[in-house]
């Protein structure tokens, strides 16, 4: 059957074709339906007023034919699924309580009483999802997934689903809330001092100071305490101290515990916070501050975001319960879903799970086969999850599969590192799934944040891949293959694969399947819908606009465990009759529980003026006037129940409150002992010095080829802590080159040893004669020496020195080498590298 | 990691086996007969500047000079007759390989003498205020004399050849308008940032981030994690920061939101630059776009999508208040405008980069940081003589003579 066109709102007449198609349907899901009492179950219930609960069965419906098509789609997307015995049917039929909105005896009736009690527009507004969301006979062990149940029935009736949504923001005036009080940071570092700073010294000035080897700012660790005091302010939370930064980077991040032992560093560190915090005395938010009042994220109006596409839903998981080890499936398709938790599976902030450790959520395999059977029936499909992988090393980690194990899956969204991984049983691929599709390695598509990701399959495109609404994946190779080689007996499983091999970490925030699969406007859609519930939040300003029901307001929602988004600042009356002129708005800043937050003022830079009108209805958002296009985060502390808001000003109308902060103090410098005044010519010097004591030019190729080779053997730093053995043996190697070249060029080494004999053995060219000829030159060009004239530097090995050592070397080789002209030279050249590759030449 | 220490063949076959380490263990001996600790007369004093400046040992004449100079008491004036050696390997050596590793990400010296090595030897040599280095509409060249192949956009060679020359840096460099040579807009130069290898380097991929935090650690001698300050305007940062790493918000508060405050609003003044090649990056060239954002600058911008989205290359300099308002930013300067021309003038005009000029020309002269009271002394007193007239070359001057011993 064609959902859309049975949840069609057009004025159509029905035809007896399609009339006869729901009764068929009605009958059959009717003979599925589990007969119960009225509220049987564990949830908790509230009193019925009336009740006298009849145990009726549900039977296929012989009333009169819906009279429009809206009365049809009332029929086929809610009346069906809580007319039972076990739901809505066991209280609310003809002669039985009102409204009678389940009654089987005239569908038109029950559709006339159901306007009673469903809010079409919002539908998790309407006054019967607030009733079984409060308990009342709620079917389920969860009063949320019933309540999220019933929301997608009406949402499949009212059309929302297709886009047809015509909700409007309805804006209410909150109530009027002053800002509360909160410590303030104390002027004086006192007690700072005293308690923070002194774990901050002992454990942290290795990095947290100027001083370091390795300086990390903040310098809260300095020795100057008022300055280390000012870098520590935004670090510390004195009004709830377990959410300051020094203590969750210890606690939760494990930055640097000291003892190897994170719990007590972060427990420490949790005292002396606590012990500052606790000598400060609540003060009230600052009067000078230009401030709003204050509002609570509940205190907001709900915000309905935008349209959903949900054509084809099966099963649906928006993890909204908060508690217990169940996942519920919300989709309102029969037969529920649910999916167990085992293992590290915990419930996060603004609705999701966390998956840590090979943990897992998983359904029955008698469950899973609705998938199976209404996908094989589709021959198509999508799943859409909002997830947040914790990294982007994980591989082959199964994030959404429906499968029966390593070897055998119908279907199963994976993560490789950055790539998204699509494996689908088809007739073109193998039992496993295989060969993979996945994203473009060079995409890059997985980050470590909250994303939308989206896999579709039909047969004619095959598999796609998409991730915050762009297509990253398409072209598949393997399109074309047909489903039926699916198994209904393999489970749903989401972080893990059912055999606990494939375990995946990160957060899931919603996922969902359908039989349907979804065109790339529809995913957009999707992502544009977003994830989780937002408020808008009012915060009256009337005080210093003079004006009515004047309001900067905020689109506010959980964004996770730790934090709330702020978005879309506008201003606005309430007042219709109000109009506002060039109302000067600077220097906004976000408030939380009595003091400005020190992270997140993405506003502070605002300098506008604003002009308008009173909020129009009709206009939506058209009569607001937007303040920034930018949202933010700001932290969460004590949680959205209990975490109030509120905003200053620099500037509001004309009341004025600039923010100066506090002067930073220049950290002292820091004297280290002395290191070596002296240190070693690097690499490129030694190239070019070697070739000034030897007169070989550089571009010689025998040197230049070997110093191509050989740089980075050199020294590359002048420091004499890094000079390790092998640069000696470079450097000895380079020199050697170099007086190689000279010896063995006759113009060069005529010039450099004038008198020498290089044509005699060793036996008569090293006589005294020769020796001085040899060592005088050598002397003389590589310590800048002039031997005739006395010139020594005193920071030069002397010149009978390094005559003494250069003749015990000759003398030394003198036996070893043959005794000819080629002996000689080799023992020249071995002396000239002596000298030129020793410490004379290298240090400076 | 160093390569591993090859002898050639035709060393081994020129040199008799026992010859090496016999030459080895003399040039040990030698090395015990230095006495560096020995008290340093003028002559010694005018060695060590010699050394530390032009990295070779100086003629006899040269020496002679020097001593002189230093016995007259101008120190400074023997450094200066140092740098300028004939041989010119103050510029061709030690200049070189003082600048070469900040052309790269690597931040080695061990690469090949470019665009950017080039220009700021040449200014150096030329005594260009170097407060323009990352401003100016300058470059330096090889003198035409040379016979080097020509400048090119998209590759190296012209500096590369220069090079495998042994050309003397001292006097075969030239100076010319940057936007003759590389064709950029004149308004759109901005001294060495915008030279070819700069872009190569920091505007290859990327989100030309990498830009603006080399600039930090080269010119500034601040690397992001000694800048962090939490408490910046977050509005700048852009959409592809996730403000929930890994579905974790305190990483992005506590973290990430240290860095992307300040350099976000910052790195937009390169949104209009990008290094652009076919497949291979050593024939890619810098590319402007004066009338468009370069793409990079919407990666992920799904991540979220609440962020900033780059309209133009206007930046703000946030960092004008808070702690890292110690930089000791130009009053006189406005601390916003457009490109990457007036963002250089904001960073060079700052009281950190003359520090940072300063204090890495102490290192490579005196071989070690500033240590004592009388070396930040003597730092802060040349780098107010820096800010005079803004000459790298006093400066190494003036370090040098201070370190030349006594």
């Amino acid at each position: 059957m064609n959902s859309v066109a049975i949840q069609s709102r057009a004025a159509a007449p029905l035809s007896s074709y399609r009339v006869t198609r729901i009764l068929g349907l009605i009958a059959a899901l009717g003979a599925s339906v589990l007969l119960a009492a009225c509220g049987a179950g564990s949830a908790s219930t509230t009193a019925n007023p009336q009740s006298s609960p009849v145990t009726v069965s549900a039977q296929a419906y012989s009333g009169a034919a819906p009279a429009s098509a809206d009365v049809e789609a009332f029929m086929v997307n809610l009346w069906n699924n809580i007319q039972g015995a076990d739901r809505c049917g066991a209280c609310h039929i003809q002669g039985n309580q009102s409204p009678m909105f389940a009654r089987s005896d005239d569908i038109n009736l029950a559709y006339q009483a159901a306007q009673t009690v469903v809010d079409l527009g919002k539908p998790s507004n309407s006054k019967i999802v607030a009733k079984v969301g409060g308990g009342h006979h709620c079917w389920l062990a969860s009063n949320q997934a019933c309540a999220d149940t019933l929301t997608t029935w009406i949402t499949n009736w009212a059309g929302v689903t297709l886009g047809t949504s015509t909700a409007q923001l309805k804006l209410v005036a909150p109530r009027l809330m002053d800002a509360g009080g909160s410590r303030p940071f104390p002027v004086d570092p006192a007690l700072f001092s005293t308690t923070v700073y002194p774990v901050l010294t002992q454990y942290c000035s290795r990095c947290h100071s100027p001083n370091a080897l390795t300086p990390q700012s903040p310098y809260f660790a300095q020795p100057d305490v008022q300055a280390a005091y000012v870098a520590a302010e935004p670090q510390l939370n004195l009004n709830t101290p377990m959410q300051s930064v020094f203590y969750i980077r210890l606690a939760d991040q494990f930055h640097n515990c000291w003892n190897g032992n994170c719990p007590a560093s972060a427990a420490a560190m949790l005292s002396a916070i606590q012990a500052f915090a606790g000598q400060v005395p609540i003060t009230q938010v600052n009067p000078s501050y230009v401030l709003s009042k204050a509002m609570g994220l509940y205190d907001g109006v709900v915000s309905s975001g935008g349209p959903r596409v949900e054509t084809g839903l099966i099963a649906k998981y928006e993890f909204k319960t908060g508690t217990g080890t169940v996942a519920y499936d919300s989709s309102g398709v029969e037969p529920q879903l649910d999916l167990n938790m085992t293992g590290n599976v915990t419930w996060v902030g603004g609705w999701g799970v966390s998956i840590k450790n090979g943990a897992k959520l998983q359904g029955t395999t008698t469950g899973s086969a609705k998938l199976h059977d209404k996908i094989l029936t589709s021959g198509q499909f999508t799943i859409e999850a909002w997830i947040a992988p914790d990294n982007v090393t994980q591989m082959g980690a199964d994030i959404v599969s429906y499968s029966g194990g390593d070897t055998a899956r119908n279907v199963t969204l994976g993560q490789t590192q950055s790539n998204y991984d699509f494996a689908l049983r088809a007739t073109t691929t193998g039992a496993n799934g295989t060969p993979l599709f996945s994203t473009p390695t060079a995409s890059m598509a997985v980050q470590a944040t909250q994303q939308h990701v989206v896999l579709t399959y039909d047969a004619v495109t095959g598999r796609q891949l998409f991730v915050n609404g762009v297509l990253v994946a398409t072209g598949d190779a393997q399109k074309g293959g047909s489903l039926s080689q699916w198994d209904n007996t393999f489970a749903l499983v989401l972080g893990n694969e059912v055999s606990n091999t494939k375990p995946w970490s990160g957060e899931l925030r919603m996922v969902a399947v359908y039989s349907h699969a979804m065109t790339q406007s529809e995913v957009q859609t999707n992502f544009a819908a977003g994830i989780g519930e937002r408020y808008m939040l009012l915060f009256n300003v009337d005080k210093y606009t003079g004006l009515s029901q004047t309001y900067v307001m905020f689109e506010v929602s959980q964004y996770d465990s730790y934090s709330y988004l702020f978005n879309k600042p506008v201003f606005l009356s309430l007042d219709p009759n109000t109009h506002f002129n060039a109302v000067t708005i600077k220097g906004m800043r976000i408030g939380e529980n009595g003091a400005n937050v020190a992270v997140g003022q993405a506003y502070a830079t605002l300098n506008t003026s604003v002009s308008g009108a009173g909020f129009d209805p009709s206009k939506g958002t058209g009569t607001t006037v937007p303040l920034a296009s930018v949202g933010t985060v700001v932290p969460l502390y004590n949680g959205p129940a209990y975490d109030q808001f509120f905003l200053t000003f620099e500037q509001l109308g004309s009341a004025t409150n600039v923010v100066v902060e506090a002067t930073p103090v220049a950290p002292a410098p820091v004297y280290l002992p002395l290191p070596s005044d002296i240190g070693v010519r690097t690499f490129e010097q030694i190239y070019t010095t070697l070739s000034v004591m030897t007169t070989v030019p550089v571009t010689t190729p025998e040197v230049a080829n070997l110093y191509q080779a050989l740089q980075q053997s050199l020294p590359a730093k002048a420091d004499l802590q890094s000079f390790v053995s092998s640069d000696q043996m470079a450097v000895a190697q380079m020199s050697i080159a170099y007086c190689d070249a000279l010896v063995s060029s006759p113009s060069l080494s005529a010039v450099y040893f004038p008198g020498f004999n290089f044509s005699a053995p060793p036996s008569t060219a090293f006589n005294s004669v020769g020796l001085n000829a040899m060592i005088t030159p050598l002397i003389n060009n590589m310590l800048t020496a002039n031997v005739a004239t006395g010139q020594f530097l005193a920071t030069m090995p002397s010149s009978a020195a390094v005559t003494t050592e250069v003749t015990n070397l000759v003398s030394k080789l003198s036996g070893s080498v043959s005794q000819d002209a080629a002996g000689t030279a080799s023992i020249v050249k071995a002396s000239c590298a002596a000298v030129a590759g020793s410490a004379a030449m290298l240090v400076i | 990691m160093k390569a591993p220490s090859l002898l050639s063949t035709s060393h081994r076959a020129t040199l008799r086996n026992r010859a090496l380490p016999a030459a080895v263990a003399a040039a040990l001996a030698v090395a015990t007969l230095v006495s560096p600790a020995a008290h340093a007369g003028t002559r010694e004093q005018a060695m060590r500047l010699h050394d530390r400046l032009d990295g070779a040992p100086p003629s006899q004449a040269v020496l002679n000079a020097m001593q002189a100079k230093i016995a007259g008491g101008d120190a400074v004036g023997a450094a200066m007759l140092a740098m300028s050696d004939p041989n010119g390997l103050f510029y061709t050596v030690t200049l070189k390989n003082f600048v070469t590793p900040w052309t790269n990400r690597a931040q080695t010296a061990f690469a090949p003498l470019n665009d950017y090595t080039a220009t700021v030897i040449g200014m150096v040599r030329d005594d260009v205020p170097f407060n323009t280095v990352l401003s100016a509409d300058i470059i330096y060249i090889g003198a035409s004399a040379l016979g080097l192949p020509a400048y090119s956009t998209t590759g190296n060679d012209h500096y590369a050849q220069m090079e495998a020359q042994g050309v003397n840096l001292m006097t075969g460099l030239q100076s010319a308008m940057q936007s003759t040579v590389t064709g950029l807009p004149s308004a759109a130069t901005a001294g060495v940032l915008t030279s070819r290898a700069a872009a190569a380097a920091f505007f290859n991929l990327g989100t030309n981030r990498a830009m603006f935090r080399y600039t930090m650690i080269n010119h500034m001698c601040a690397d992001l994690p000694t800048v962090m300050d939490i408490t910046r305007p977050t509005d700048r940062i852009r959409q592809d920061v996730s403000r929930s790493p890994g579905g974790d918000s305190r990483v992005f508060m506590t973290n990430c939101v240290g860095c992307h405050s300040g350099m976000d609003p910052m790195a937009q003044a390169f949104a209009h630059y990008d290094f652009v090649y076919a497949s291979d990056p050593t024939v890619g060239a810098i590319q402007y776009t004066p009338n468009s954002i370069v793409g990079k600058y919407f990666h992920n911008n799904t991540t979220f999508a609440s962020g900033y989205v780059t309209p133009n290359d206007s930046w703000s300099n946030r960092w004008r208040t808070g702690p890292n308002s110690l930089m000791g930013w130009d009053a006189t300067l406005p601390g916003s405008g457009t490109g990457a021309k007036s963002l250089g003038q904001e960073i060079a005009a700052s009281d950190q980069f003359a520090q940072c000029q300063v204090t890495k020309v102490f290192q490579a002269v005196c071989l070690r940081p500033p240590s004592s009271a009388a070396d930040f002394s003597q730092v802060s007193q040349t780098k107010g003589n820096f800010k005079q007239g803004y000459s790298l070359k006093k400066v190494f001057a003036e370090t040098a003579a201070y370190c030349m011993g006594n």
